[in-house]
């Protein structure tokens, strides 16, 4: 026990020393740039720390090491000698840190992917590449690849994306929909307020894997609780699993996804000052004028991000789709781009054309994205 | 100002402290083993890792085992594989041998181990153009007829049998269906497969597009269609109707039968899948087992320590030791008449049931035929195909699959 | 019009009528909501107090014919369920903190100050969602690998604390928004640092948002499996997802002891949240002042 948190300690220790390592670097770079020995004395300095910290370190190569380190500190310099000139210090020396862990922590990644998606890694190129870090380039084959053929049996690419859109559309609209309704009941609401809040996160507490088995088991079509209540309705029961797979998934989804922007609009409403209301009602605004003009307009600082991040996140989930479907029933009626994509990935270690793949995915939600936030009028509040 | 900058110093300087840190090393002895099993299993495996640690010679020996859910292992197995840090020994099912095979991350076992004293079903599972892959712990894997005996006397030898019995008893005891299985899922369908006379795989190639799979499906059609077995069923859903007592039978594997001798206590019996009264045959469930495969980066004197130490995992004593406490059938060869076997009757129901079982594939190409059976077999069963037009798309999916593969 | 004592007091009344008659239906709607989120906790309490491992019931019952709390007893017992824990508590403590406070001066440097890129910054934070994050585990690996950080936090604080970063520091930055910068101004024209007016003035009034990133902080980090799968591989270090999940199998998984387990790990994050409703309400309100 002690060791874990000793272990944790000691890291936090190594990234507070990294962070305030960068933000002095920053700082005298800021400060000190019209210095005439600005230059000469940071490049000196510069592979002399490089040494050291690379044999305390014990990493090898040190002299290429030293070069590199003298090499990009002379760039790194002259940028903040001639262009930028101590210039909006506050906000990078604020931002670096995050962007760089960001960056280190996506970049190579990224990079790996788009280089494994031109080349080609299969299960027989595997072995020469991982003896001898080769594999034959094949350039944008695998993309042509993504267009022309199915990721599953018989799901074509245009398919599988139009049911995408349709499940992220449903699902944030749900989401929205539901969690504002809940918001505001709970915001009109003055007794057992923290205790019904409480009880409406559990989807988004509870941990999701069992949540969507415990919710898949009640859809089973004879003994499930669903069936069972719509059979006391007198509604012939329902093969959820296996005939209306898309649905099942949906709904599951819909039920976690509500309590995350349930409490992203509370958070919002209880900040909304009653005067506003008090103000609207001596002028006789209607309940639906006041959630019209009041509301949604001061609610779109948080809103706007929220569902913005929301669609992007519900087009990426799996979680559901593949616990629901991809453990048995055998359907792929209900697969969207990305469970699709890891289905090719996993089961079929198609790993280029799965690389080329995820890029495509990528690209399409980032220009939905940027289309979204231009047009949008949530796009205020987050460029505001 | 100057007071943020000297508390940074500060930090700076503990957390050079910290660097310390990122060196390790890596020691001769120490021999990784991953595996995939049940949890159930855990102790079984740490017990006999730690008296193959006793045995004099390897006191410095030390073992570190790992647990990984079946898929976990295969992703984390290759990732680490192509990464150049695997572990020395994984335990493991059969299926995957195929790929890490052709990948290259496992050795052959030829010449490592004495094979012919092992079981030949269970070695086949992991054999492949002349060359064997793995050291079978276990043989099995495989799936039987179990019943409850308080409401079935005699277990059914024909279809015959068992559909009367659904047909009167059944109706009589009040059970809520007669059997259940796992719907839907291919590895459930083979057993009807082979009865019909054939099977899904004939050596890389698929064969699903026959008269045999037809009738299987066509098999499984009727007995949804008669509501023998409920309409819509997975694994959970018939085990927990058979361990609430509400169906008598139950198509299950080897690896539930101790789990169902806890529950049903005496009431449990086992008996072989009934014989297909039309064919006269029986059905024929995947023999497989639990493997240890080694990685092909083993070298030297590790290689001869992990050797030992499969073959003290797999030796009689340990064979019939783990037959008595997981209900498990041996792999050894020379274990197979075990006392502990023959006399006890689910046990011995267990090892009829495979000796009329086939070796699983080994055939990395096997995976493509189950993801092609699995989504038509779905929407057969659901009703959205007949069977006339999914078996041709099995076969054509299967292909396609297997190009877009080696492609 | 209403002139009398009499009148009045019956528009009153008739006021007072409606707004019960309003209070009980939010409250009936409010209990019903959250019967429904409550059932499959209550289905996984109750697969926890079933005996025999069975994920699933043809039973109905909530409490199961048989209930024991041996599941409960046997996770302590037969794991190091506590272990796991400590270990999920620590690093998800840490990281969150970590997290909220990089998102805090990030989402400020994106509220208060024009500079170039700061619009291609904010976009930037969305791509990085926009990855489908399984096909970055194995490169993840192999770079964490190269590292030499196999089996150790690092790898792992640094993952979660900026995975949860571009959310954090959007839902920061919508909400500085709406403070009027006029608050600041005065402080700076009092003799307060940029930062000092950033950290005794916006800070304390952005409660409700800082909470909520302390939430989503929290639970994606309380949650993770996926890379924790990838980076650790010691049972003493392992987090509760990873120890939790060894309990299932291809087909026998004992759950009994993963639903009392899940449903244990459930109860802090739900009274993190019982605890917070107190942050989420903010000092100074929306559009207030700038009104």
């Amino acid at each position: 026990m002690i060791s874990s948190l000793l272990q944790v300690l000691e890291f936090v220790a190594f990234l507070a020393a990294a962070v305030a390592i960068l933000e002095l670097y920053l700082h005298v770079h800021f400060s000190y740039f019209d210095h005439p020995w600005f230059v000469s004395a940071t490049v000196a300095v510069a592979p002399v720390l490089a040494a050291v910290s690379g044999h305390s370190l014990s990493v090898g190569h040190l002299p290429s090491l030293v070069l590199a380190a003298a090499g990009i500190q002379l760039v790194s310099a002259l940028v903040f000698r001639y262009v930028v000139r101590g210039k909006h210090s506050l906000p990078i020396m604020l931002l670096a840190p995050g962007f760089i862990g960001l960056g280190m922590l996506i970049a190579y990644p990224l990079a790996f992917e788009v280089y494994l998606a031109l080349h080609d890694l299969k299960l027989t190129t595997i072995m020469a590449w991982s003896r001898t870090g080769h594999i034959p380039f094949v350039g944008f084959k695998h993309f042509t690849n993504v267009f022309t053929s199915s990721p599953l049996s018989s799901v074509t690419f245009g398919w599988l994306f139009g049911r995408t859109i349709w499940w992220t559309f449903i699902n944030v609209f749900f989401h929205v929909t539901g969690g504002f309704i809940l918001a505001l009941l709970l915001n009109n609401c003055h007794r057992f307020r923290g205790l019904y809040r409480t009880f409406l996160v559990i989807p988004w507490a509870m941990p999701q894997v069992v949540a969507i088995l415990a919710l898949r088991g009640e859809f089973q079509s004879q003994y499930g609780f669903i069936n069972i209540m719509l059979g006391r309705l007198g509604v012939a029961p329902v093969q959820w699993l296996t005939q209306h797979s898309l649905l099942t998934c949906t709904i599951i989804n819909v039920w976690l996804g509500i309590p995350f922007m349930m409490v992203i609009i509370l958070g919002g409403l209880q900040s909304i000052s009653k005067h506003y209301y008090d103000a609207a009602a001596i002028d006789g605004a209607s309940a639906w004028q006041q959630l019209r003009h009041i509301t949604l307009p001061l609610l779109r600082p948080v809103l706007g991000p929220a569902v913005t991040l929301g669609a992007v996140w519900t087009f990426n989930n799996i979680n559901v789709i593949y616990l629901v479907t991809g453990q048995a029933g055998g359907t792929e009626d209900a697969d969207i781009l990305v469970s699709a994509l890891y289905k090719a990935a996993f089961t079929f270690y198609r790993y280029s054309y799965s690389a080329a793949l995820a890029i495509v995915i990528f690209l399409i939600l980032f220009i939905f994205s940027i289309l979204w936030l231009k047009f949008s009028k949530g796009s205020e509040s987050v460029y505001g | 100002m100057r007071q943020p900058w000297t508390l940074l110093l500060l930090v700076v300087l503990a957390g050079g402290g910290a660097c310390r840190q990122f060196a390790s090393g890596d020691t001769d002895h120490r021999i990784v083993v991953w595996e995939m099993e049940d949890a159930a299993i855990a102790p079984y495996i740490d017990s006999v890792l730690e008296a193959f640690r006793r045995l004099p010679g390897n006191a410095d020996v030390k073992i570190v085992r790992t647990h990984y859910h079946p898929e976990d292992l295969r992703q984390q197995f290759q990732t680490a594989s192509i990464a150049g840090n695997p572990p020395d020994l994984i335990i493991t099912q059969s299926d995957p041998a195929g790929i890490y095979s052709v990948s290259g991350f496992i050795l052959s076992v030829d010449g490592l181990f004495d094979m012919s004293r092992y079981n030949k079903a269970a070695v086949e599972a992991v054999s492949q153009d002349g060359k064997t892959w793995g050291v079978p712990i276990s043989n099995g894997n495989h799936l039987m007829l179990m019943y409850n005996k308080s409401f079935v006397h005699k277990p059914p030898q024909t279809m015959a049998e068992l559909f009367d019995f659904c047909d009167q008893r059944a109706k009589e005891i009040k059970v809520d269906h007669c059997m259940a299985f796992f719907l839907g899922e291919p590895y459930w369908l083979v057993p009807w497969m082979g009865a019909f006379g054939g099977w899904p795989m004939d050596g890389r190639r698929p064969t699903i597009d026959t008269p045999a799979t037809r009738r299987a499906l066509e098999f499984v059609l009727e007995l949804k269609r008669r509501r023998y077995v409920p309409q819509e069923c997975d694994y959970n859903c018939a085990d927990a109707l058979f361990t609430e007592r509400k169906v008598a039978f139950v198509i299950g594997g080897d690896w539930a039968i101790s789990r169902y001798e806890a529950q049903l206590k005496s009431d449990l019996g086992i008996a072989r899948i009934p014989k297909i009264s039309q064919t006269g045959r029986w059905p024929t469930p995947m023999v497989s087992g639990a493997y240890f495969m080694l990685s092909s980066k083993l070298r030297g004197p590790k290689l001869e320590v992990v050797k030992r130490l499969v073959d003290f995992y797999t030796n009689e004593e340990n064979q019939i030791g783990q037959a008595k406490t997981l209900m498990r059938l041996p792999a050894l060869s020379k274990a197979n008449q075990a006392k502990v076997i023959m006399d006890d009757p689910n046990l011995r129901a267990s090892m009829e049931q495979l000796l009329v079982g086939r070796p699983m594939p080994m055939a990395t190409e096997i995976r493509a035929v189950w993801d092609a059976i699995r989504p038509l077999y779905g929407r057969v069963l659901s009703g959205q195909m007949t069977v006339d037009e999914a078996v041709p798309l099995m076969q054509l999916d299967a292909e396609t699959k297997i190009r877009e593969m080696n492609e | 019009m209403v002139e009398t004592p009499q009148e009045v007091a019956a528009v009153l009344a008739a006021h007072h009528r409606r707004q019960a008659v309003q209070a009980v239906l939010i409250h009936a709607a409010l209990i019903g909501a959250c019967l429904i989120c409550l059932y499959p906790l209550l289905r996984m309490i109750s697969v926890s107090l079933r005996p025999g491992d069975r994920l699933i019931s043809t039973d109905l019952a909530l409490i199961p014919a048989g209930a024991s709390a041996s599941s409960y007893l046997r996770v302590f017992k037969e794991t190091e369920f506590l272990l796991w824990l400590w270990n999920s508590l620590v690093i998800t403590c840490v990281t969150s903190f970590i997290g909220v406070s990089l998102a805090a001066t990030g989402g400020y440097a994106f509220s208060r100050f024009k500079f170039p890129g700061n619009k291609l910054g904010l976009t930037l934070l969305l791509g990085t969602q926009m990855i489908p994050a399984g096909m970055l585990l194995l490169p993840l690996f192999l770079m964490i690998m190269r590292l030499g950080l196999i089996n150790t936090y690092l790898g792992m604080i640094v993952a979660y604390s900026v995975t949860s970063l571009p959310f954090s520091i959007w839902i920061l930055k919508g909400y500085y928004d709406t403070i009027p910068r006029s608050l600041e101004e005065a402080a700076l024209v009092d003799g307060t640092s940029r930062f000092g007016a950033f950290y005794r003035i916006v800070l304390p009034l952005s409660t409700p948002a800082l909470s909520i990133a302390f939430l989503f902080n929290f639970t994606q980090a309380w949650n993770e499996y996926l890379v924790a799968r990838v980076v650790l591989c010691d049972a003493q270090r392992y987090t509760w997802t990873l120890g939790l999940f060894e309990l299932q199998g291809q087909y026998l998984t004992q759950w009994g002891m993963f639903a009392a387990g899940s449903f244990m790990v459930t109860v802090p994050v739900l009274l993190i949240f019982l605890y917070s409703s107190k942050w989420l309400i903010s000092g100074l309100t929306l559009g207030g002042v700038k009104g």
